[in-house]
């Protein structure tokens, strides 16, 4: 008998399953540092860049020429605040003049009035011209001086990518060119002037440049990038991101459960082969390397098609992507993701089937003649489990790159390999003892998912664990999404109205009301720096966040407030209100982070000429992607009310009142208009864009789950014929065989669909709590769904696949 | 018309199969008859068709040529869902390799065929066939937790469990060390004894062979000597 000429039974279904695996991990890491390009880019639009420079003496030209160097694309602003005389009236503006490059990421809009169309622009002003803020829509047209010189105010400023930041204390903006600023004289020793320094880049040339620039900043100078950009953007981008990695992950498990089960699958087929091998005298190792020999082929098979199918899944994703946004996605070029891809398929191939190929290769020679059963010595069990749990851990640890989160992971998907046999197991014991009277029907199945030489209940479990993936994957994407639109309902704010004075607030107020837009409650807001905390100066203090000391020297906004805001949630200490002291403030969740702050801390702000002492009384967690005035700080109104302050609110505007717009502005000439709906567009954009790369590993978790139901009903199918036709030779009629084969499918479904349901569900509550941070629905469709989807596609697929089984011979039983 | 007398008639009976090498005769020009009540022992070298003949005679398989007549009905024109119904309740099997249920216990297996046959108070007709062949401390147990003695010994429950007319094995001791074989031999033709059942059985054991009414030996598919 000559080795060579033995072929792997089932070899296929693993070949599959492994090219799955690789493609999986090719397509997920080409889309998703493309998509997570694309979604730094969204973000990097709001900088205007990739990264920025921010400084209060002018760049010398070192970092330009270094960035230039890498072949980085370099832009340069410089803003101030300056007085400009309206109608004779000064009126305090912040003046941004910026170059021929700016923005490099994002597009200027402008437009000839308030009202009238928007378009973009690619360049800033010219020379000789200004943009203004809407504003100031009222001297359009007209000339402005500022400083020593005369502009051209042509156009009205609509938008700017990165006007966010410290969006209510904006002066209404004034742009010009960089080559006017010299002229008009207001750069002179001792202005405030703010330089920025931006640059653009590919994301391994902009990864590099911050490393070097981190070494090389001078004191004063500071990094913003997109980690500091704004905060309703980081938290979409964050729960995209992990939805991204959660989803994956999970696709990825399935597709390694679909190797575990045809590794399975083959060795258990291979078995009787191997003991008429050994029979014959040919050696264990020989027999394992042999089989080793046939795994590496077939490694080195898959990897190459899983690769290319990988590779090619970018074309269609560009394409959705492109049609839907009219984005092309960042090109890649590296070997990474193909390297990973092809290591990745090693891992999980040899983890799952070197173990299970030891354990054939051990079948007794005996089984020749006949059925042996080869019981599994506790220190082979040992090596089986260990070494699938140890390619698992390895896999995840490269792709999530972080081991905590992979041990997480692990532990779900451990507790699942442990516990849903068991369960299913028992479960059917259960039923068995349920109606001991009658064989035929229900005891009969029953008793053929529970013998263990059929290992029914190992594919069950590896159905189960398909389907509870898929289900966390939609349950989650659901609850994101159903979370998404809680928090932005359909009457969402779509302007911010800042600078509105004390004496104005009732009419301002009035006249929306009038015109029935709604609004939201005026804030106050009263301009504070920090001092001391703790009575320790601020600028004395080591702050062991990074963006501790950032975050002290920021210009707060402080608002007073009887009622916690909506949306706000105490998470330490009580609100305000409820607190006897005179003098509190309640703190963000992540600023208290940043400066490390703890309930009863004492903060010395300044108010102008002013200080102000209060203890940290409540500390909050805000949800910053409701577009809703959001504020760091919040303290009771006997500390601050006297303050000088100004007022904010959001309201929705729809088109049919923007007209009114231009006589609010005329008659409250301080306020200032934001539109924000622009911002709220590409925030909902991203996380559009991500659910539709999404559907493209859905379509990998579906080829998966296809493949372990391949695998399941392969697994049974000889057994089965031979009890088909075991039946037949008891006369049994074609019905009754039908229906014994049906309802077999249609019992395995059911239980599969059941605890696939149970699992997600707790699953589901436990991922969207715990990872997402958001509110979990309990719903009976996700039952309705796992049970009827898991019935119908086993039965259907089952019934169709192995329907050769109602014409099976009876003599079969005899030749068997 | 005698062949209302006989339980199985077989008239030049010829079975060819397709094989990759082309057609290949593996049973040629078999004529045998088997009376109620009888006991026929099948002998021959391995390959010589005795497997192939058992199949015909049962009509788990077709012929090729020829006319098969069981229990008074002609074969011939049957498809293989009359055929079963013609098996239903009066025809049993013993295999070598026993094909009990893996999974339920000695009692279910023997239930098995009484209640495909829709027969009622199946469990207390099985507990008595289980008793018959001394295994009623079993019935609760797994099969696969029995010897093989043992599990021959439900699947003879099995077959006799319905009292059938004419039951067919094949080998049925060849999985069995040969104390355990005698002991199998001695309950199937005890059981035959005490119900009247018409045996056909195939087997290379001299023991058996002699307990035969009637050796039939067969070589390269055709019957040498009755
Ligand atoms: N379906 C088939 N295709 C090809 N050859 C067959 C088939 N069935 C049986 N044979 C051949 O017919 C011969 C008789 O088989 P069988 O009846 O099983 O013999 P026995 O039971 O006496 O050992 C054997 O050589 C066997 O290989
Ligand atoms: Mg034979």
């Amino acid at each position: 008998m000559k080795l060579k000429h033995a072929t792997i039974h089932s070899y296929w279904l693993m070949f599959v399953a492994t090219v799955i695996t690789v493609a999986i991990v090719t397509s997920s890491q080409l889309v998703t540092n493309r998509i997570s390009l694309l979604l730094d880019r969204q973000a990097s639009e709001l900088l205007a860049a990739d990264l920025v420079v921010l400084s209060s003496k002018k760049f010398d030209s070192e970092y330009r020429s270094a960035a230039l160097e890498q072949g980085l694309q370099v832009s340069q602003s410089v803003s101030l605040r300056t007085a400009v005389f309206i109608d004779d009236e000064p009126q305090l503006v912040e003046l941004k003049a910026v170059d021929g490059a700016y923005p490099l990421r994002g597009k200027l809009e402008r437009a000839h009035d308030v009202t009238a169309q928007r378009s973009y622009a690619e360049q800033g002003p010219s020379v000789g011209e200004v943009w203004l803020d809407s504003k100031l829509g009222s001297i359009i047209s007209q000339d402005l001086t500022i400083g020593e010189q005369n502009f051209a105010a042509s156009w009205l400023l609509t938008y700017e990518p990165d006007r966010g930041g410290a969006i209510f204390n904006l002066a209404p903006r004034v742009l010009m060119n960089i080559k006017d600023l010299a002229q008009t004289g207001l750069v002179v020793p001792g202005s405030r002037v703010r330089y920025r320094l931006m640059f653009a880049g590919d994301q391994a040339d902009i990864a590099s440049f911050k490393t070097w620039l981190t070494t090389n900043l001078k004191p004063g100078e500071e990094i913003q990038d997109l980690e500091n950009a704004r905060p309703e953007m980081r938290s979409a981008l964050e729960r995209t991101r992990k939805f991204f990695a959660l989803a994956i992950v999970l696709t990825l498990v399935i597709a390694m459960a679909a190797i575990a089960i045809t590794a399975r699958y083959t060795a258990n087929r291979e078995a009787p082969k191997i003991a008429m091998l050994r029979a014959f005298g040919i050696s264990q190792p020989s027999l394992f390397k042999y089989y080793l020999g046939q795994l590496g082929r077939l490694w080195i098979a898959a990897t190459a098609v899983g690769v290319i199918l990988g590779w090619a899944t970018q074309f269609p994703l560009q394409w959705a992507l492109d049609g839907w946004f009219g984005k092309t996605l960042p090109q890649v070029y590296a070997l990474r993701p193909y390297f990973t891809a092809a290591v990745v398929g090693l891992l999980a191939l040899a983890g799952f089937s070197l173990p299970y190929l030891l354990n054939a290769t051990a079948t007794p020679p005996m089984q020749v003649l006949r059925t042996v059963v080869n019981r599994r010595s506790w220190s082979r069990g040992l090596l089986m489990t260990g070494s699938a749990i140890t390619a698992v851990f390895c896999v995840l640890v490269i792709l999530m790159q972080s081991s905590l989160l992979a041990i997480a992971v692990l532990g779900i998907v451990l507790a699942c390999a442990f516990i849903l046999p068991l369960i299913l197991g028992w479960m059917v014991k259960l039923l068995l003892v349920s109606s001991r009277r009658r064989f035929w029907l229900r005891q009969y199945l029953l008793s053929r998912l529970q013998a263990s030489s059929r290992g029914a209940i190992y594919v069950m479990s590896g159905f189960s664990l398909v389907l509870i993936a898929i289900l966390l994957i939609a349950v989650v994407k659901d609850e994101l999404m159903g979370e998404w639109q809680a928090q932005l309902p359909a009457d969402i704010p779509n302007y911010f109205l800042i600078n509105i004075r004390s004496s104005d607030v009732a009419g301002v107020e009035e006249f929306l009301r009038q015109r029935q837009i709604e609004a939201s409650t005026p804030y106050a807001l009263v301009r504070a720096r920090m001092a001391q905390i703790n009575g320790v100066d601020v600028d004395k203090i080591r702050f062991s966040h990074p963006r501790g000391s950032h975050s002290a020297t920021h210009t707060f906004n402080i608002t007073y407030a009887d009622a916690l805001p909506v949306q706000n949630k105490i998470v330490a200490g009580y609100w305000l209100s409820e607190n006897r002291d005179p003098a509190q403030f309640s703190v963000e969740e992540g600023l208290a982070e940043r400066l490390g702050l703890k309930l009863g801390d004492q903060l010395t702000m300044t108010v102008g000429s002013k200080t102000l002492q209060a203890s940290v009384t409540s500390i909050r967690s805000v949800l910053w992607e409701n577009f809703k005035p959001n504020f760091f700080l919040i303290a009771n109104s006997e500390l601050i009310a006297e303050m000088p302050q100004t007022w904010l609110l959001s309201a929705l505007i729809r088109d049919q009142h923007k007209a009114d717009l231009k006589q609010l502005l005329q008659r409250y000439p301080s306020i200032t208009l934001l539109d924000i709906s622009e911002l709220m567009a590409r925030v909902q954009a991203i996380v559009d864009k991500a659910t539709v790369a999404l559907q493209f590993f859905f379509l990998f978790a579906l080829a998966s789950a296809t493949i372990v139901l391949l695998a399941a009903i392969q697994t049974g199918r000889h057994e089965r014929e031979v009890e088909s036709s075991l039946l037949r030779a008891l006369g049994a009629h074609t019905s009754q065989l039908y229906r014994v084969h049906v309802l077999e499918f249609t019992l395995m479904g059911a239980l599969i669909g059941f605890f696939a349901a149970a699992i997600a569900s707790m699953a589901g509550w436990a991922v969207s709590v715990y990872f997402f941070d958001i509110e979990y629905h309990f719903s009976a469709s996700l039952w309705g769904y796992s049970l009827v989807s898991a019935c119908l596609v086993l039965t259907l697929a089952g019934t169709l696949v192995s329907r050769r089984v109602y014409n099976i011979s009876p003599m079969k039983i005899l030749r068997s | 018309m005698a062949e209302n007398n006989l339980c199985i008639a077989l008239k030049q009976v010829g079975k060819t199969v397709n094989t990759p090498d082309g057609e290949l005769d593996i049973l040629n020009n078999i004529s045998l008859d088997v009376k109620y009540q009888e006991a026929v022992v099948i002998k021959g070298a391995s390959g010589s068709g005795k497997t192939t003949l058992l199949g015909l005679m049962a009509g788990l398989d077709q012929a090729s040529s020829g006319e098969v007549v069981l229990l008074g009905q002609n074969l011939a024109d049957k498809n293989e869902e009359q055929r079963s119904s013609i098996r239903a309740g009066k025809v049993g099997f013993v295999f070598q390799s026993f094909h009990l249920v893996k999974g339920a216990n000695a009692l279910q297996n023997v239930m098995l065929p009484l209640e495909l046959g829709a027969i009622e108070n199946a469990s207390e007709l099985a507990a008595t066939s289980l008793q018959q062949v001394g295994l009623e401390a079993k019935a609760y147990t797994q099969v696969d937790h029995l010897s093989g003695g043992e599990q021959q010994r439900v699947a003879i429950a099995r077959a006799f469990a319905t009292r059938p007319t004419v039951l067919f094995a094949d080998e049925p001791t060849g999985n069995l060390d040969a104390t355990t074989g005698r002991q199998i031999a001695d309950l199937m033709f005890h059981l035959r004894d005490q119900s009247g059942t018409t045996l056909v059985l195939v087997t290379h054991e001299e023991e058996l062979l002699q307990r035969g009414d009637r050796q039939i030996l067969m070589e390269s598919g055709r019957l040498l000597a009755n």
